[in-house]
């Protein structure tokens, strides 16, 4: 068993290690590490703060729960951000069911891509700092529906091939290339307007 | 204007997803095609810009409140696992004692099955079984055919 002391220079590996044994301090400084991290996905997915806070802790509580199944296959932070991403796809699919479509969404389905084609612009964020740069995407995806965001969020975030976003999503790789595309469209425009916004 | 097909197909150039023979295709297309070499490269730049600059946030509660929250839903998720895994425990306590119960019932119901069938009246008799006694009642009215065995 460690000391105390050896936790925050402990590798995340050793800490899973000892938190399988049922270590619960090791447990609580992989949270300390990664708690941001995940936060910030639940965030960027739901954008609400108390969502993203419960659904984050959530995902703790089951990683906890399923720490044995984690073989280290991945390192722990993306095994964790995979639990946190499928709470909140789950989420997302309850609050749907108890609300109607979004006219986007309903455009989306409606029409073909070429309408939304990207026009060709100066790069929207040219000469801005990187954290400004930040913020702007930030409020841009907020913008987007809950359907075109998660796409994009686990396209260009998790990094994850069309197939497998059709599988966690429960939707076509057609409508996962729609989305994508509609998204990237859509974020461009939004950069684009913030700008022009900002410089009024 | 590009069609449907052939944007998403730039698209999927740009994230890598297309076979070799699918991209060499998309690369004829963008040698003659400035429009599309535009598009591409729109794509491209974007993406990049996304992923470089991943929004941050960070969880608005201290480092003691966040974990003792959590280390409260994990003894409420433990205390309900603990609890469940106990009924189900108890559920096949019964199991193991009305499964053989459930096995005589049933050779008792196979054997029964060939005794004579009156359409819509009952009967009694004996069964292969010297004690047991079994009744058929089948009502091609109802379309239904009840064995009771004794």
């Amino acid at each position: 068993m460690s000391l105390k002391s050896d936790y925050p220079s402990a590798a995340d590996e050793q800490l899973v290690a000892w938190a399988k044994d049922g270590d619960t301090e090791a447990f609580e400084e992989l949270i300390h590490r990664h708690r941001d991290k995940i936060y910030a996905r639940a965030m960027i997915m739901m954008r609400n703060e108390v969502d993203a806070v419960d659904l984050s802790q959530e995902a703790w509580v089951k990683s906890w729960q399923r720490l044995h199944q984690f073989q280290g296959e991945s390192s722990f932070a993306t095994w964790m951000t995979r639990i946190v991403i499928n709470l909140c796809l789950d989420q997302i699919r309850r609050q749907k069911r108890t609300r109607a479509e979004s006219i986007e969404e309903m455009q989306e389905e409606s029409g073909g891509v070429e309408r939304h084609m990207p026009v060709a612009e100066a790069n929207p964020t040219e000469g801005l700092e990187s954290e400004e740069v930040r913020r702007r995407i930030d409020e841009a995806m907020g913008k987007l529906t809950d359907a075109h965001r998660t796409v994009l969020v686990l396209h260009e975030f998790e990094g994850l091939e069309y197939k497998e976003i059709a599988k966690r999503v429960g939707i076509s790789i057609g409508t996962v290339m729609s989305r994508l595309f509609y998204a990237r469209r859509r974020l461009a425009s939004l950069l684009q307007s913030l700008k022009r916004e900002r410089s009024e | 204007m590009k069609t449907t097909e052939f944007t998403l197909n730039l698209q999927a150039y740009v994230d890598g997803e297309l076979d070799s023979s699918r991209r060499a295709e998309v690369e004829r297309v963008l040698a003659s095609d400035a429009e599309a070499r535009q598009l591409v490269e729109g794509l491209r730049q974007l993406s990049d810009l996304v992923r470089s600059h991943e929004p941050v946030a960070r969880v608005p509660e201290s480092r003691e409140f966040y974990w003792s929250q959590i280390q409260k839903r994990i003894a409420v998720a433990e205390a309900t696992g603990n609890r469940e895994s106990r009924e189900v425990s108890g559920a096949l306590q019964w199991l193991r004692w009305l499964a053989p119960a459930l096995g005589v019932a049933a050779v008792a119901v196979l054997i029964a099955l060939p005794t004579r069938e009156a359409s819509g009246v009952a009967q009694a008799g004996g069964s292969a079984l010297e004690d047991a006694v079994s009744m058929t009642f089948r009502s091609d009215a109802d379309g239904v055919t009840i064995h009771w065995i004794n």
